[in-house]
């Protein structure tokens, strides 16, 4: 490129020019054709797509189901053993439940009343008739 | 971690500088937005976890990737192209010669008023100027002048060290105040005072 550099310009003025520049192609900027701009405007909404398909479904505004879902997605093994806490805390419950559903079968099918089993006193007063 | 929302504001203010500044580096305006589309899907693809003020640097770095990516198959493109026509002797192969003029009304089909002919006229002059700026030197310019990044962005921006943009900065100064003056456009004109 055959230009000379050498000109009578201070830095600062060449600073003040190029921002000169700049705010008159910030203008021009302003004004494209509609073709371009619909263009652009498809171009967006596509990585916008893109976006929520990656940070997972953005519900709210402020984006907190995409911050939840992009924290998944990155701690994946803490979330597996969130998982797995979940899933034994869960079984124990279950165990816990059917143990004393079983009891109260337990309870209702036997010969004494179920008042016999409240009754603290019943059962060393039962183990001492039986032993005489 | 940027929203949806947030994405989308920031694209919409930055996607038109964002396409005249990649016609003035590649002149051709099909060809900038596909560039430009691209960015904004590597951006929202590659950086969802990103905060919306880091956007404007990682999306200049991306574009600018985007547009060497560019360059680059486009040189592997006229090499075999260069290499085929010597085979076949095919000279009508001439349509990869851009002419920088055909591009030059980008946005300009609307009516321009006399009054505004000599503002447009300046536009174009400077940016044929900024088209006839070394790539490098034309990056810098627009990140440092258009963009307003920090040397320091825009040295990460570059992939080059905050010197290596200082001297492209001052050299690309030089060089548009050279060719502005060789069109006749002088500091004073653009309302710069001495």
């Amino acid at each position: 490129m055959s230009t000379d550099n050498t000109n009578h310009q201070n830095p600062e003025q060449l600073e003040a020019q190029a921002k000169q520049i700049a705010g008159l192609l910030d203008d021009r900027a302003q004004r494209l054709s509609m073709r371009t701009l619909k263009q652009l405007e498809d171009g967006r909404a596509r990585a916008v797509k893109a976006h929520q398909q990656n940070a997972g479904v953005s519900v709210n505004t402020d984006g907190t189901l995409s911050q939840w879902v992009a924290w998944v997605d990155h701690h994946r093994l803490a979330f597996a053993g969130i998982v797995l806490a979940a899933m034994i805390a869960s079984f124990v419950m279950m165990q816990n439940f059917q143990t004393s559903e079983t009891s109260d079968a337990f309870l209702l099918g036997a010969d004494l009343p179920p008042e016999a089993f409240v009754d603290r006193g019943f059962e060393p007063s039962l183990n001492r008739h039986t032993n005489i | 971690m940027a929203s949806s929302e947030e994405l989308s504001t920031f694209l919409q203010g930055v996607e038109r500088r964002a396409f005249k500044q990649t016609v003035y580096a590649v002149r051709d305006e099909h060809v900038a937005l596909d560039i430009v589309q691209d960015s904004m899907l590597k951006l929202a693809q590659k950086y969802p976890d990103k905060p919306a003020k880091e956007y404007p640097m990682l999306f200049q770095r991306i574009l600018q990737n985007t547009m060497r990516d560019f360059w680059r198959r486009q040189k592997v493109r006229n090499v075999w192209t260069t290499l085929l026509s010597s085979f076949t002797g095919n000279k009508d192969d001439g349509d990869d010669s851009w002419d920088p003029l055909e591009t030059m009304d980008v946005g300009d089909e609307r009516e321009t008023p006399s009054s505004q002919l000599e503002s447009s006229q300046t536009m174009q002059l400077i940016e044929r100027a900024i088209e006839k700026l070394p790539p490098r030197q034309r990056e810098a310019f627009i990140l440092r002048y258009w963009e307003e990044l920090s040397v320091a962005e825009t040295a990460e921006a570059m992939g080059c060290s905050e010197g290596s943009v200082k001297t492209h900065c001052s050299r690309a100064l030089h060089t548009m105040a050279a060719l502005l003056e060789q069109q006749g456009l002088s500091s004073e004109y653009l309302g710069v005072k001495s």
